[in-house]
């Protein structure tokens, strides 16, 4: 039974953190409806910014982090000035694969430093000794990423509800046409998405990058996750992408604590997302808590 | 009438659909095609190339295929497929999986290859139409979604299954032809005989494709599916008819790569290949037939040039920086995205342009 319960709460750490990148995923597809391929490489730059800060430059942890978000919050800003803005109103399928080459551009970045081959980890700033309850172990890390995560969303969803801008960009998202008659600017709010997407995928990369370290490989196979993700949260729905995070982590922990090992499987972690992805695309398309709108054609 | 000869035509005299659904609008395109043809094939005894050129053109041929396959999905029918390596896969793994059952020396592999070649593509065509399947209530975003995951889902399968050796090296043994076993030394120039006569015989059976009425349908989905399904056409199984005829394309071109790399490997077709293939596909020009040709040329000599400017600059710069595995996806990307933003019809575009210019010469017009 201690076994159970330690690949729920592994599986609820993965899973906060899914459940911070596909917030940024959503957030780009709700109000520009473009489906970002390169989130996961986003991703991977904010995990790297925030290690360079701190190893190279010899900056606190903490204030990299932060400055790293606020770095990528402009690379994603730029992204979307520098490449999405020329394909406004051109067909979704142009956009989709300048998203795909984006991905391998950031990629290839990413390979021309000096950590792109590399297993690096973060120096430790929190004491390494687990905390125990129970026979259940959660190491320091893993806990202060769970809380950032849950504070980042309480800050997105307040931010959505509450403030000026959060407004339009809904307001976007629900209807171009009638915001951008009342005077919002949508070219900005599309910016702004992006920026903010930017901004949860440095998140996510600075806690991923101190739990599980730093390695490419392992940052592409976070990146890819999160379209499994987002499909079972439902592509345009804030707490769908949470919950779908956390299930998907579950999923993922029981999968590889039960599964690997019996019956001769092995890495089947990395196979159930894409197995359960398939399944709701042919059951409930439109995911557990996203929006009605796909038509049969 | 047509114009009064039918060698040179500088305008449009088309009067009748039948006319206008000419492979060969005249009968100088013919002659051309003809020439073209007499070149590519007799190349070779003019030529020595060394074998690693004969194997990017080898490669070049197979990509070819495979872009047969991924245009008509992708640029006729309107569909992403990041998944295209992956239904490349299945037909080198069905001759390499056969291979490895009844011995890569059996008489099946080495002197029924091209039945072998056939079912491969059979099998990616099933399971292109497995792939497909969501197709029948979903459309683009969610359809990519759908490939993705056979794509991930296909390379579980192989690095982790018994039967494909775990993803490690399969070995498909040397072909037989009518002068006896194909040897070491005439293995690219053979495979590159045969390459050829099949990306003909593939790139008429797609234009022929394209004249009936399934391939224009897979158009009238692709530019307004609500439209063609107000005309009487199955948007679903169109989009799945475009999903098998992609996968049988790439079941044939992964069948010819296992019987060119003597085997297939997992590192083949994985993820990044496929998008090397969608690269291929936006360069060359979508929903082009000549874009087939141009676009996979145009990656592979642009991966050749990369490669050797990465060896140049790696006797000048420090040995720590690995230039090659950062400039590849680095110069694709750039390459996708500028296509995409200042020419999106891609390279085939500037062909037709270079050809209505010969064709109207010495008028501007």
């Amino acid at each position: 039974m201690t076994y159970f319960f330690q690949l729920v709460v592994s599986g609820i750490v993965v899973g906060s953190i899914y459940a911070l990148a596909a917030i940024g995923f959503v957030l780009i597809y709700k109000s520009s409806r473009v489906l970002n391929l390169a989130h996961g490489q986003l991703i991977a730059a904010g995990a790297y910014i925030t290690y360079t800060l701190t190893v190279y430059c010899h900056i606190p942890i903490y204030i990299s982090f932060v400055l790293s978000m606020i770095l990528t919050f402009f690379l994603a800003m730029s992204v979307e000035r520098i490449f999405l803005r020329r394909l406004i109103g051109e067909p979704i399928i142009s956009v989709i694969m300048v998203t795909i080459g984006l991905m391998s551009i950031i990629d290839g970045v990413i390979y021309l430093t000096p950590f792109g081959s590399e297993n690096l980890s973060f120096p430790s700033f929190l004491p390494s000794q687990p905390i125990v309850f129970q026979g259940i172990y959660i190491s320091y890390t893993q806990l202060a990423g769970v809380l950032i995560t849950f504070l980042l969303i309480g800050v997105f969803s307040w931010f959505f509800r509450k403030s000026t801008v959060g407004i339009s960009m809904r307001a976007v998202s629900d209807d171009q046409m009638a915001s951008m008659s009342i005077g919002i600017s949508v070219p900005r709010v599309f910016g702004l998405a992006w920026a903010t997407a930017g901004l949860t995928a440095a998140a996510a990369g600075g806690i991923l990058g101190n739990i599980v370290g730093l390695n490419f490989d392992t940052l592409h196979a976070f990146g890819i996750i999160v379209f499994p993700v987002v499909i079972l949260g439902g592509l345009d729905s804030l707490p769908g992408a949470v919950a779908a995070g956390i299930i998907m982590g579950l999923i993922q922990q029981f999968a590889s604590g039960y599964l690997d090992g019996n019956w001769g499987l092995s890495g089947t972690a990395s196979l159930l997302p894409y197995i359960v992805l398939l399944v709701i695309l042919l059951f409930k398309p439109h995911g557990l808590f996203g929006t009605h709108e796909i038509e049969r054609v | 009438m047509m114009s009064a000869n039918r060698w040179m035509a500088t305008g449009n005299y088309f009067t009748a659909y039948r006319q206008e659904q000419r492979i060969f609008a005249t009968h100088t395109d013919r002659l051309m095609f003809a020439l073209f043809l007499v070149v590519l094939f007799s190349w070779p005894y003019f030529i020595e190339l060394s074998t690693k050129h004969m194997l990017v053109i080898d490669n070049i041929l197979i990509a070819v295929i495979a872009v047969y396959g991924l245009n008509l999905v992708t640029g006729f029918a309107g569909q992403i497929s990041v998944g295209h390596a992956a239904f490349m896969g299945v037909g080198a793994y069905t001759v390499a999986s056969v291979a490895g059952v009844i011995g890569d020396q059996h008489v099946l592999i080495t002197h029924a290859w091209p039945l072998m070649i056939l079912l491969s593509g059979l099998m990616g065509a099933a399971m292109g139409l497995i792939v497909g399947l969501p197709a029948l209530r979903l459309r683009h975003l969610y359809l990519l979604m759908a490939t993705l995951s056979f794509q991930l889902i296909f390379q579980w399968i192989i690095g982790s299954m018994e039967l494909f050796n775990q993803g490690q090296f399969m070995y498909v043994g040397r072909v037989h032809w009518f002068s006896g076993e194909v040897g070491r030394s005439q293995h690219y120039m053979f495979w590159y005989y045969a390459l050829l006569v099949t990306v003909v015989v593939s790139g008429l059976g797609v234009r022929n494709i394209l004249r009936t009425r399934y391939g224009r349908s897979l158009v009238a989905v692709r530019d307004n599916d609500r439209a063609a399904d107000a005309m009487g056409m199955h948007p679903g199984l169109t989009k799945v008819f475009a999903f098998g005829l992609a996968g049988f394309f790439a079941g044939m071109a992964g069948a010819l790569q296992a019987y060119l790399n003597r085997g297939a490997g997992f590192e083949t077709f994985t993820l990044h290949e496929s998008i090397q293939y969608l690269a291929m596909t936006i360069v060359g020009g979508l929903g082009q037939l000549t874009g087939c040709i141009f676009g996979p040329a145009a990656i592979r000599i642009l991966d050749l040039q990369v490669e050797s400017l990465a060896q140049w600059a790696g006797g000048i710069l420090p040995s720590s920086l690995d230039l090659a595995t950062g400039l590849r996806p680095l110069s694709f990307g750039l390459v996708i995205v500028l296509f995409l933003i200042f020419e999106p019809r891609g390279i085939a575009n500037w062909w037709r342009i270079i050809r209505s210019y010969i064709k109207l010469w010495p008028f501007r017009y």
